[in-house]
């Protein structure tokens, strides 16, 4: 039980970054590799307010942290519709290569510019959730889990709400099916794929403020493995598909939770990728990838 | 100084990589200038070598030893130098990583330096082993302390820190003095932490204390839960984390998140004032750590502190004494030598006997470690979050 609980901590952070890459590929079908780090710079527009602030109470720090969270979302979500804008809007008719050399290149920008400007160490988050816990059903739960495990699955929901049921989700849709009709059909594809950019950065922005939150520690490569992390989620669960990414992300903690208590922790990224690689050589399209649809 | 001819053949090797780029350098047009005169070490300065991280996650560690080096080397110099010659420190990055420290070391072959004082992190000083040896500079190790360091049997090779089977013998005499049942070890898999936890079990299984259980975990990773879980269910009266405070201070907090009661000991690696900002508030008291004593630890050095705030800006940080003492070891060596030729300054490295040193007088072993290893016991402060002085294991 307790393996499970830690499972869909990590899973929900999965989830939420998955849930960008998902959301990119399944409308112009880039892969991108930045995504990782916006989900850094999250982290560090949190610790950027927070330090200017100086020290908030704990008893105010559960409001002071969601407020932060909705800042540093609608900050990353700026700067992911500012990545699309400059980087990969002029190649959006270049080889599908092209766009993803670029979006390395855009990794590397952001990683290496955070520590031009904090530094290569390091840093404490400023602010901690509380820690108190108690056992629930035999599990130890602390109250930081259950508040990250609640803003994750609000997230979500507001997200798949959008999708489902707003004029700009159905455009959305729209765009994922086919571009070139959608433009035809009046949609302004433009718009609706910097909204996505947002809505996806916003989530990873989110994700890293959550993060810095609950492990206390932030540093210029921590966007790296997650974001690989994250791209294992949403191939797991079919890239493109956003249930999939939820559902992908989930199952990746609960596999490496499982996975790093049999065969040991040095073993867990071993294990997240070999599931990774079976995926794709097994069911490529991911356990809900079965609504692809070939575009032509 | 003797004559370049007197030189064993390998270290001419090495002036001549040193001279080939000089003078590649100089045809090439206006370089020149940033390299060291390759024919002048007879007269130029001697120039000492330190690798250590400047960057990275151990990046904090390389200033306190490159300004604890520079201040020995000061003082040298105002007494009049090494052999008549002042002495001169070359520093490289080493990043912490064995790549980097590769390409470091080859630089300061070529940079003509004479001895080296460097080596923070084992698994980046290991590499370079081979390619001082080869260019006949002797190494005076100020921290790295793996034990795959001495057993690489070069003869140029000495460790002034403690070595991992000094500091697993502290680790468990802490922990046996605490009254500690059972221990368990968990450690990031690098050539330092692996070694000292392989000391530790071996020791610890040997003074009949429970091993409960050996853990290793992947660097950089934020999530340690499973192993916090494990540490939980375990209940080890002792666990010790051999790794460095980044994850240290991680797997601290989740373990006690997760409901671990013991106490967390740590190695040197993890001897960091960010330890504790990292692992937060109400999370210290568990910690204990396994050190070498810093400046700030002893009496009667706050002479010593002050020039080195005066040198540096900044109060001196650990390996801060090392450094000074690696370099102050070498110009030894090389006066008792009457020469910087490797085998002499070997033998006169082997030949020094009770040496003062911070962490007390200093005879190398056959093995070329220290006789003694001077390892204390560190706890976090909670006021200041610093580590300050616990034990020091003497009685």
């Amino acid at each position: 039980m307790q393996l499970i609980w830690n499972g869909l901590i990590v899973g929900s952070f999965y989830s939420l970054v998955a849930l960008g890459y998902s959301m990119v590929y399944g409308i112009i079908k880039l892969l991108n590799f930045a995504h990782g780090d916006i989900y850094m710079l999250g982290s560090f527009v949190g610790f950027v307010v927070l330090s200017s602030f100086g020290g908030i109470p704990a008893s105010a720090s559960i409001p002071a942290l969601l407020a932060i969270l909705l800042l540093a979302m609608v900050v990353t979500g700026l700067i992911g519709v500012g990545i699309e804008r400059v980087a990969y809007r002029p190649l959006r008719r270049s080889p599908r290569l092209a766009v993803l050399i670029t979006a390395i290149g855009v990794s590397f920008t952001l990683e290496y510019g955070i520590r031009q400007i904090f530094g290569p160490n390091p840093r404490a988050f400023p602010v901690r959730l509380s820690s108190e816990s108690f056992d629930a059903l035999g599990v130890r739960v602390s109250v930081s889990q259950l508040v990250l495990v609640i803003v994750a699955a609000v997230l979500m929901f507001v997200l798949a709400h959008i999708v489902e049921r707003t004029r700009e989700g159905r455009a959305m849709r729209a765009i994922a099916l086919d571009p070139q009709a959608a433009h035809l059909m009046g949609v302004n594809v433009n718009r609706v794929i910097a909204t996505v950019f947002f809505i996806g950065s916003a989530l990873a922005g989110a994700a890293g403020v959550m993060a810095g939150a609950y492990y206390g520690s932030i540093d210029f490569l921590m966007g790296f493995v997650i974001g690989l992390k994250a791209f294992t989620a949403a191939v797991i669960g079919g890239i493109g598909n956003l249930y999939g990414a939820m559902l992908g992300g989930l199952l990746l903690g609960l596999l490496e939770s499982f996975g790093s208590a049999w065969l040991g922790g040095e073993w867990r990224d071993v294990f997240s990728f070999l599931v990774l690689i079976l995926i794709l050589t097994f069911k490529p399209t991911g356990l809900l990838g079965n609504r692809v649809v070939e575009r032509m | 100084m003797s004559a370049p001819s007197a030189r064993p053949a390998r270290f001419i090797t090495a002036l001549l990589a040193a001279g080939t780029i000089a003078v590649t350098a100089g045809c090439s047009g206006g370089l020149a200038g940033g390299s060291p005169d390759a024919s002048g070490s007879a007269e130029g300065p001697i120039a000492l070598g330190m690798l250590a991280p400047f960057s990275g996650s151990e990046s904090a560690f390389g200033a306190y030893m490159e300004n604890g080096a520079q201040l020995a080397i000061q003082e040298i110099n105002e007494a009049g130098g090494v052999l008549g010659q002042q002495l001169e420190l070359v520093v490289e990055d080493d990043a912490c990583d064995a790549t980097a420290s590769v390409a470091a070391a080859n630089k300061l072959v070529t940079e003509g330096i004479v001895a080296s004082v460097g080596g923070y992190c084992s698994g980046a000083t290991l590499p370079t082993l081979p390619i001082f040896d080869q260019a006949g500079i002797p190494m005076v190790i100020p921290a790295a302390n793996s034990n795959d360091l001495p057993d690489a049997g070069l003869p140029g090779v000495f460790l002034i820190n403690g070595t991992g089977t000094q500091q697993a013998q502290s680790a468990l005499q802490y922990a046996q003095e605490q009254g500690a049942a059972s221990v368990a070890v968990i450690d990031d898999a690098t050539s330092y932490s692996a070694d000292l936890a392989g000391a530790f079990v071996e020791q610890a299984t040997e003074a009949g204390v429970e091993v409960a259980f050996e853990a290793t975990v992947t660097p950089g990773e934020n999530d340690y839960a499973s192993v916090a879980t494990q540490l939980a269910q375990e209940a080890p009266d002792v666990v010790y984390w051999t790794g460095y405070y980044q994850e240290g201070a991680l797997i601290n907090r989740q373990s006690v998140d997760a409901g671990f009661s013991g106490t967390f000991m740590v190695a040197d690696g993890s001897v960091d004032a960010s330890f504790a900002e990292i692992t937060g508030e109400g999370y210290t008291e568990n910690v204990v750590g396994t050190f070498t004593q810093t400046p700030d630890m002893l009496t009667g050095a706050e002479t010593w502190i002050a020039d080195y705030e005066e040198l540096a800006g900044e109060a001196p940080g650990p390996y801060s004494t090392q450094a000074y003492d690696a370099v102050r070891i070498v110009a030894q060596a090389i006066e008792d030598a009457g020469s910087t030729e490797f085998d002499a300054v070997v033998a006169a490295l082997e030949g020094l006997d009770g040496f003062e040193t911070f962490a007390g007088p200093l005879t190398f072993t056959d093995a070329h470690t220290r006789d003694s290893g001077g390892f204390v016991i560190v706890s976090i402060d909670p006021e200041s979050g610093e580590f300050v002085l616990e034990d020091d294991l003497l009685g």
